[in-house]
């Protein structure tokens, strides 16, 4: 199925790019517009989608076993980036390191809380301290 | 006489305090890099670009750069040691050089690959010294329709190379030229494919798509797959190769330097494919070709003075012509962009500073290499032990700090998620990254020059054909576009891949 989602994906890609081509100008040869460009790249995605997806139909390929460790991992740096902000850079920073370390491999809960404050002091440290990097400090302050 | 003018200047500019740190730290980084599997130097410069906006131009670039080649040296010691190739470039060292080490030959084996790489990367700098201001002089005759016409070729070559399916790296380029037009028109002013959406006025920055394509997506990866590596250790007696490992090696270590210099410039053999053309050419020179994969030195002499020289030739296009030919050097291109510099045919003449400066540091750098490589393998073995269950959560950390230490802004931090999560996807579906990066890096130039060609001839696309540069950059560039189509061969493979 990957040949047939992939082109699919590229399919419908190729079809808001050539929209957008046409709505921003195409121009002429003679004076191209803001969308020439992206009419020819955005026609060649249509045809080498279509290879895709003809080729995905005839030959159905198993997927691949999906990861659960990448998805919890994707789902804690989307929440990292959406709190970050609100609970400051020290406390999501912690969180998101236990996280980690906890989808890497099964850890005793006091090598997870040491590591993931030692982490999150160090980054700081070099970060926040030496380098100025201005971290957010959200509701706590800190 | 004047390049060596030139080079005296270089290492005037070199020898200062700040840019010897920068370059330490860009070959240190650069050879760690070329010891760990699962992080190449693309997603190490990606992940450094946030540190560039508040480092000194020339000094970052040398930093850049020594990540580039320092990566090649650290590849091979893994490759001997451990049978566990830390780069792409130093697979094929595995075959020979962890024979030699099971032989009790590890420290020659180590000794002449970092001989071989110094002796390599040095002439290939010094080519580059002298070939990059020749083209650069050549590239000032170029007009728009043979700038158009080499962007044209590069994007279709590295296309054409790449590891997987052709019809996917083209979707890939063809997508990252999209994205290169995302934003505002130079010309027009006219907004396109912003949909509303005020941040992306300036279109999609480098940094952000690099650091999610290339970093974190590489991680994510690695996270899918088995995070246990096993690790054999071997003994090293002796790093100094005696005077019948020299003899062997010396005809290799030159052959590969030319080979890997010359593929080096062109767009897409980056030194992994030179490596695998070096031991190929080496067996076949050979008086013995039964003995290669048994532990013969020059396997690992020819391909590791290939992938030096190589990285070097990369330099060339680069520096010259402001053209990338894999994605670390799309990502300088973006990173000297991102330093307020124009990568051109300009650049050396009017950065005189920057192009001396970044050659006298790759003399250095390469003596660095082998002074940091033989001391301290045992160190890079240790370090290799580190597990990468921990060794990611570092990773990932940097990824999102130097995201947001771009403008100090958290929304930074939820795009490079978002364009790591679409390089995963599109690892997992096996699309690469590198036609998309070089579509990004060179869509501007493309679609400026496209632009302007157009003009020129009112409207008439023969022009890119009636130049003679021009057409013989669009002659090689359709002729790998059509080829695939003439020969079985690669059909058969695609329909061979489909089926895995």
């Amino acid at each position: 199925m990957r040949e047939l989602r992939s082109g699919l994906f590229f399919f419908g890609l190729s079809l808001l790019v050539l929209w957008e081509s046409f709505r921003v100008e195409l121009g002429t040869f003679k004076e191209p517009g803001s969308g020439f460009l992206s009419l020819f790249a955005g026609m060649g995605v249509l045809a080498l989608s279509l290879v895709l997806i003809v080729r995905g139909w005839r030959i159905r390929e198993p997927g691949k076993p999906h990861s659960h460790r990448v998805t919890f991992a994707l789902i804690s740096l989307f929440i990292y980036s959406f709190v970050l902000d609100s609970l400051g850079f020290i406390v999501a920073t912690f969180f998101l390191v236990g996280v980690l370390l906890r989808l890497g491999q099964p850890r005793p809960w006091w090598f997870l809380i040491g590591v993931s404050a030692l982490v999150t002091f160090i980054s700081y440290l070099i970060f926040g301290v030496f380098l100025h990097v201005y971290f957010p400090r959200g509701f706590l302050g800190i | 006489m004047d390049a060596f003018h030139n080079l005296a200047f270089g290492f005037t500019i070199f020898l200062q305090p700040v840019n010897i740190a920068y370059c330490f730290v860009g070959v240190l980084l650069g050879t760690l890099v070329g010891v760990l599997p699962g992080l190449g130097p693309s997603a190490t410069i990606s992940l450094l670009l946030p540190i560039i906006f508040h480092a000194p131009p020339v000094s970052s670039i040398i930093m850049l750069a020594g990540i580039c080649y320092g990566a090649q040296y650290g590849g091979s010691t893994t490759s001997i040691l451990l049978n566990i190739p830390g780069e792409a470039s130093s697979v094929i060292t595995c075959l020979d050089g962890y024979q030699m080490a099971k032989q009790g030959r590890a420290g020659p084996a180590l000794g002449i690959a970092a001989f071989g790489s110094f002796i390599a990367g040095t002439i290939g700098v010094f080519g580059l010294m002298l070939f990059a201001p020749t083209l650069a002089n050549l590239a000032l005759r170029f007009g728009p329709p043979e700038f158009f016409s080499l962007a044209f070729m590069s994007l279709t070559l590295v296309t054409y190379v790449s590891k997987g399916s052709l019809v996917r790296s083209l979707i890939m380029a063809c997508v990252g030229l999209i994205m290169s037009t995302v934003g505002m028109d130079p010309i027009t002013s006219r907004t396109r494919f912003i949909f509303g959406l005020p941040s992306l006025l300036d279109g999609f920055e480098l940094v952000y798509v690099a650091m999610g394509f290339f970093g974190l997506s590489e991680v994510l990866t690695n996270l899918g797959q088995s995070l246990n590596q096993e690790i054999i250790e071997t003994k090293i007696k002796g790093l100094l190769p005696n005077r019948q490992d020299w003899k062997d090696s010396a005809k290799p270590i030159a052959r590969g330097t030319v080979l890997g210099f010359f593929l080096g410039i062109l767009p897409g053999f980056g030194a992994a494919i030179t490596t695998f053309v070096s031991y190929a050419i080496e067996k076949k020179f050979s008086k013995h070709p039964e003995k290669f994969g048994t532990g013969t030195i020059e396997g690992v002499a020819g391909p590791e003075a290939a992938n030096n020289a190589a990285s070097s030739g990369t330099f060339i296009p680069l520096l010259s012509l402001g053209i990338p030919v894999n994605p670390s050097t799309a990502i300088l291109v973006g990173a000297l962009l991102i330093l307020g510099l124009q990568p051109g045919p300009l650049l050396i003449s009017t950065r005189p500073d920057l192009f001396w400066g970044v050659v006298a540091s790759m003399y250095m750098g390469n003596v660095m290499l082998v002074v940091l490589n033989l001391p301290l393998i045992g160190l890079w073995v240790q370090i290799l032990k580190v597990p990468y269950s921990l060794l990611y959560v570092f990773i990932v950390l940097i990824c999102q700090i130097g995201a947001y230490s771009v403008n100090n802004d958290v929304n930074d931090v939820l795009l490079i998620n978002i364009f790591g999560l679409f390089g995963y996807l599109m690892k997992r579906y096996q699309f690469e990254g590198a036609p998309l990066i070089l579509g990004l890096v060179l869509g501007r130039m493309f679609e400026n020059a496209m632009r302007r060609s157009l003009l020129m001839s009112d409207g008439n696309p023969l022009i890119f054909f009636t130049r003679p540069i021009s057409a013989v950059f669009l002659v090689v560039a359709l002729f790998f576009l059509i080829s695939p189509l003439l020969t079985k061969q690669r059909i058969g493979k695609e329909a061979i891949e489909a089926k895995d």
